[in-house]
C-alpha cells in the first residue's frame, strides 16, 4: 500500500505512496471537473474519446541481455512464455481462451509452436484452472495457469490460499507446488467498472506461502515473470492490462531474470519517498517532476514489484522510516466498490497524489 | 414484445458503436423467444435471475425501454440510478444482471429456498449460460435444490458458444439437460417462442407442485458476438449466423405463424413495428439527455446505515458521504 512518512534532522524526509494503476478519463486539459458537463452542452453531445490518467515512461534500453526488440507489455509476456516453454520440457500454458492466443493476445503463437498438449483451454472454471494448476505443479511439472481477469481470481481464491500457499508448510517440505504461476490481467482500463478493473493483490498480500508480483513495464514484466515461473513457490503475476498495448519499449529477446522481493528506487531523492507499482508508478513519476517543479521538492520513486514478500529495507530505511516529520499517507482508490459511470473520481491520478503530497510538506 | 427487445438491442448496439454507452453491453438479439417465452409462462410474482446479457429480461420483467437505455448510458434515470450499467439491471423480482459467470446460480437456488419458506407458491428461474454451466458452484446449486426440493427452475441458455469457445471444445458432455444428473431435464428449442412458454408452464407447474427443481435447456442463438468487443466471426461463419436469421428467427418464426392461422394480418403486425420503433427512439433521446448521476452518489449505498457515514477517498483528506 501507499506509506508517507516524514523524517527529521536536515533530511526532511517524507513518503508518500500510491497505489494502483488505474485509468483516468480526461477531457482536454485533463481535469476531473470536466468530465462533469451535461451531455447535451453544446453541439458535442457525445463524450470525446478520453485520454489517459498517466504517460507511460520507458526505461532505458539496456544491452545487458543481448540482442533487443521493441515490444509492448503483452508481446514481452509471449515472449517469456515461449522462452520458458522452450526451454522447461514440462512447462504448460493453459486458461481460459488461451489457446487462439488470449483474450489479451498474450499468448498467441504457442500453440502452433509447441503443440495441443502444452498450451491448451480450459473450461469456465477458475477454481478448476487454479486446482489443476497445483495438481501439476505437484508433480514436478511447471504450471503456468491464466487467470482472464484479476476479478475472477476469487473462486480460485481457497485454492490459491487453503492449498499452493500452504503445500510445502503442510507436507514438511515432501511437497510442494512452486512450480505454479498464475498469471492475470489486473487494473482499471478506463471502461472495466466492477469486474473487469480490480486489483486483487491486497487480498493476497496477507497470505504466507506465495509470492505476488506487479510489473510496471514490458522490460520488467518479462524478467519478472521469468523469475516467477522459475521461483520454486507459487506465484500470482498481476499484468497491467491497461499497459498492454500502452507500453512499449525495447525488450532482451533471450530471457532474464529480475529478482524478486526486489524493490527498484527508479529515481533518488531527499524529501519524499513516493511507492506504487504496476501503472501507477507512471503517475507518481509524473508526479515527482511536478514536486520538483512547483514545489521546489525532491522524490525518491520506488517501484515495489513484489507486493509479498516485499522489500522493507529499501522502502523503509531505518534511520529515515524513524525520524519521519508526518504520517505516512496512502493514495488509493475510494473506498467503494470498483463503479463504472464514476471511474475517473475514483481513480488516485496525479493531481490527488500531488495533492497528498503538499499536505504533507505542509504538515 | 420481442419485437421491442430486438429494437432495444439494436438501438443500444448503435449507441455503443457512437460511444454514447460505454463500458460492457452484451446483447441478446436472436434469444427473444428466451425472456419472452419465459415470463408467458410465470407470474408476475415469480423471480428470476440471470447473468449479465439481461437487457430482454430486464424489460420483459416489467422495467421500460427508457430506464433500461438510461442505466447503459449511465445517466441517473436508470434502473440502476446509472450505477450498474449493462450488466447490473434489476427490477421488481428481477435481481440482475450478474457479472461472474456462474455466481447468480446459487442466488437463484436461495431466492427458491425463500419461496418455498414463504409458502406462496412462488417459482424462481435461474439462468445460465453454456460456458456457465461448467463452473463448479451451480452443480453446488443443484445438490441443495433437489436435497431440499426448491421450487427451482434452472434454465441453461445454449447459444452455443461460450464466449469465443464453442460447447463442444468446453464441455464433456453439450447434454446441457441431462447436467442435472438427479434433476429432471428438457431440452426446448429456444427459438420458438410458444415452445419456450409451454415448457415454462410445464416446469413452474412440476415446481409448484412440491416436486423439487427442474432443469431447462433452451437451445438459441446470438446474433451478436459475445459483448460489443467481439465481432461474432471469428469463431463462427457468417453464413451460420445468416442461416440462423433465415430459418430460425424467433420473430420471424412466430410471425409467420400467426399469419398463416389467420390470427393477424401482416399490416397490423407492420403498425406493432412502427410504435415500437418509436418508443425506442423515445427512450433513445432520453437515455442520451439525461443528466448523469451527481458526484456525491459516489459514496452512496455501500452499506446500509442509520447515520451516514464518511467513506473514505484517494488519498486521506478526500471524504465522501455514504447514504443509504
Amino acid at each position: 500500500m501507499a506509506a508517507v512518512t516524514a523524517t527529521a534532522g536536515w533530511l526532511l524526509r517524507l513518503r508518500v505512496a500510491g497505489i494502483r494503476g488505474q485509468w483516468r478519463r480526461l477531457h482536454g486539459a485533463g481535469q476531473a471537473r470536466a468530465f462533469l458537463r451535461p451531455a447535451s452542452a453544446g453541439g458535442d453531445a457525445v463524450q470525446r474519446r478520453q485520454v489517459a490518467h498517466f504517460t507511460f515512461q520507458p526505461d532505458p534500453e539496456t544491452h545487458e541481455y543481448g540482442q533487443t526488440q521493441k515490444m509492448n507489455l503483452f508481446q514481452a509476456v509471449t515472449s517469456a512464455l515461449d522462452n520458458s516453454l522452450a526451454r522447461d520440457p514440462t512447462a504448460v500454458v493453459f486458461g481460459e481462451d488461451v489457446a487462439f492466443g488470449g483474450v489479451f493476445r498474450c499468448t498467441v503463437g504457442l500453440r502452433d509452436k509447441y503443440g495441443k498438449d502444452r498450451v491448451f483451454n480450459t473450461p469456465l472454471c477458475e477454481q478448476g484452472i487454479v486446482g489443476f494448476g497445483i495438481g501439476i505443479a505437484v508433480t514436478g511439472a511447471t504450471a503456468i495457469a491464466e487467470i482472464q481477469f484479476a476479478d475472477y481470481i476469487f473462486p480460485a481464491f481457497d485454492q490459491i490460499v487453503n492449498e499452493a500457499a500452504k503445500y510445502r508448510y503442510r507436507s514438511g517440505d515432501l511437497f510442494n507446488c512452486g512450480s505454479l504461476t498464475i498469471r492475470s490481467p489486473w487494473g482499471c482500463v478506463g471502461h472495466g467498472a466492477l469486474y473487469h478493473s480490480q486489483s486483487p493483490e491486497a487480498f493476497f498480500a496477507h497470505c504466507p506461502g506465495i509470492k505476488v508480483v506487479v510489473p510496471r513495464s514490458p522490460f520488467q514484466a518479462k524478467g519478472l515473470l521469468l523469475s516467477c515461473i522459475e521461483d520454486k513457490n507459487p506465484c500470482i503475476f498481476f499484468e497491467p492490462k491497461i499497459l498492454y498495448r500502452a507500453a512499449v519499449e525495447q525488450v532482451p529477446v533471450e530471457p532474464y531474470k529480475i529478482p524478486l522481493s526486489q524493490a527498484e528506487v527508479i529515481q533518488e531523492g531527499s524529501d519524499v519517498t513516493l511507492v506504487a507499482w504496476g501503472t501507477q508508478v507512471h503517475v507518481i513519476r509524473e508526479v515527482a517532476a511536478m514536486a520538483q517543479e512547483k514545489l521546489g521538492v525532491s522524490c525518491e520513486v520506488i517501484d515495489l514489484r513484489t507486493i509479498i514478500p516485499w522489500d522493507v529495507d529499501t522502502v523503509c530505511k531505518e534511520e529515515c522510516f524513524l525520524n519521519l516529520e508526518a504520517p505516512i499517507s496512502r493514495v488509493c482508490g475510494y473506498d467503494t466498490p470498483f463503479p463504472h459511470i464514476f471511474e475517473p473520481f475514483y481513480i488516485p491520478d496525479k493531481w490527488k497524489c500531488y495533492d497528498a503530497l503538499r499536505k504533507m510538506i505542509n504538515y | 414484445m420481442m419485437q421491442t427487445v430486438r429494437r432495444m438491442e439494436l438501438k443500444a448496439d448503435q449507441l455503443y458503436k457512437q460511444k454514447i454507452i460505454r463500458g460492457f453491453c452484451h446483447l441478446c438479439d436472436g434469444q427473444e423467444a428466451c425472456c419472452v417465452g419465459l415470463e408467458a409462462g410465470i407470474n408476475p410474482t415469480d423471480h428470476l435471475i440471470t447473468s449479465y446479457r439481461a437487457h430482454g429480461f430486464t424489460f420483459t420483467r416489467g422495467m421500460p425501454v427508457r430506464e433500461i437505455l438510461a442505466e447503459l448510458t449511465g445517466r441517473k434515470g436508470g434502473c440502476a440510478k446509472g450505477k450498474g450499467g449493462s450488466m447490473h439491471m434489476y427490477a421488481k423480482n428481477f435481481y440482475g444482471g450478474n457479472g461472474i459467470v456462474g455466481a447468480q446460480v446459487p442466488l437463484g437456488a436461495g431466492v427458491a429456498l425463500a419461496c418455498k419458506y414463504n409458502g406462496k407458491d412462488e417459482v424462481c428461474l435461474t439462468l445460465y449460460g453454456d460456458g456457465a454451466a461448467n463452473q463448479g458452484q451451480i452443480f453446488e446449486a443443484y445438490n441443495m435444490a433437489a436435497l431440499w426440493k426448491l421450487p427451482c427452475i434452472f434454465i441453461c441458455e445454449n447459444n452455443r458458444y461460450g464466449m469465443g469457445t464453442s460447447v463442444e471444445r468446453a464441455a464433456a458432455s453439450t447434454d446441457y439437460y441431462k447436467r442435472g444428473d438427479f434433476i429432471p431435464g428438457l431440452r426446448v428449442d429456444g427459438m420458438d417462442i410458444l415452445c419456450v412458454r409451454e415448457a415454462t408452464k410445464f416446469a413452474a407447474d412440476h415446481c409448484r407442485s412440491g416436486k423439487g427443481p427442474i432443469l431447462m435447456e433452451l437451445q438459441t442463438y446470438r446474433y451478436h458476438g459475445h459483448s460489443m468487443s467481439d465481432p461474432g466471426v471469428s469463431y463462427r461463419t457468417r453464413e451460420e449466423i445468416q442461416e440462423v436469421r433465415s430459418k430460425s428467427d424467433p420473430i420471424m418464426l412466430l410471425k409467420d405463424r400467426m399469419v398463416n392461422n389467420n390470427l393477424a394480418s401482416v399490416e397490423e403486425l407492420k403498425e406493432i413495428d412502427v410504435e415500437v420503433r418509436k418508443e425506442i427512439e423515445d427512450a433513445a433521446q432520453f437515455a442520451t439527455a439525461d443528466p448523469e448521476p451527481p458526484l456525491e452518489e459516489l459514496g452512496y449505498h455501500i452499506y446500509s446505515s442509520d447515520p451516514p457515514f464518511e467513506v473514505r477517498g484517494a488519498n486521506q483528506w478526500i471524504k465522501f458521504k455514504s447514504i443509504s
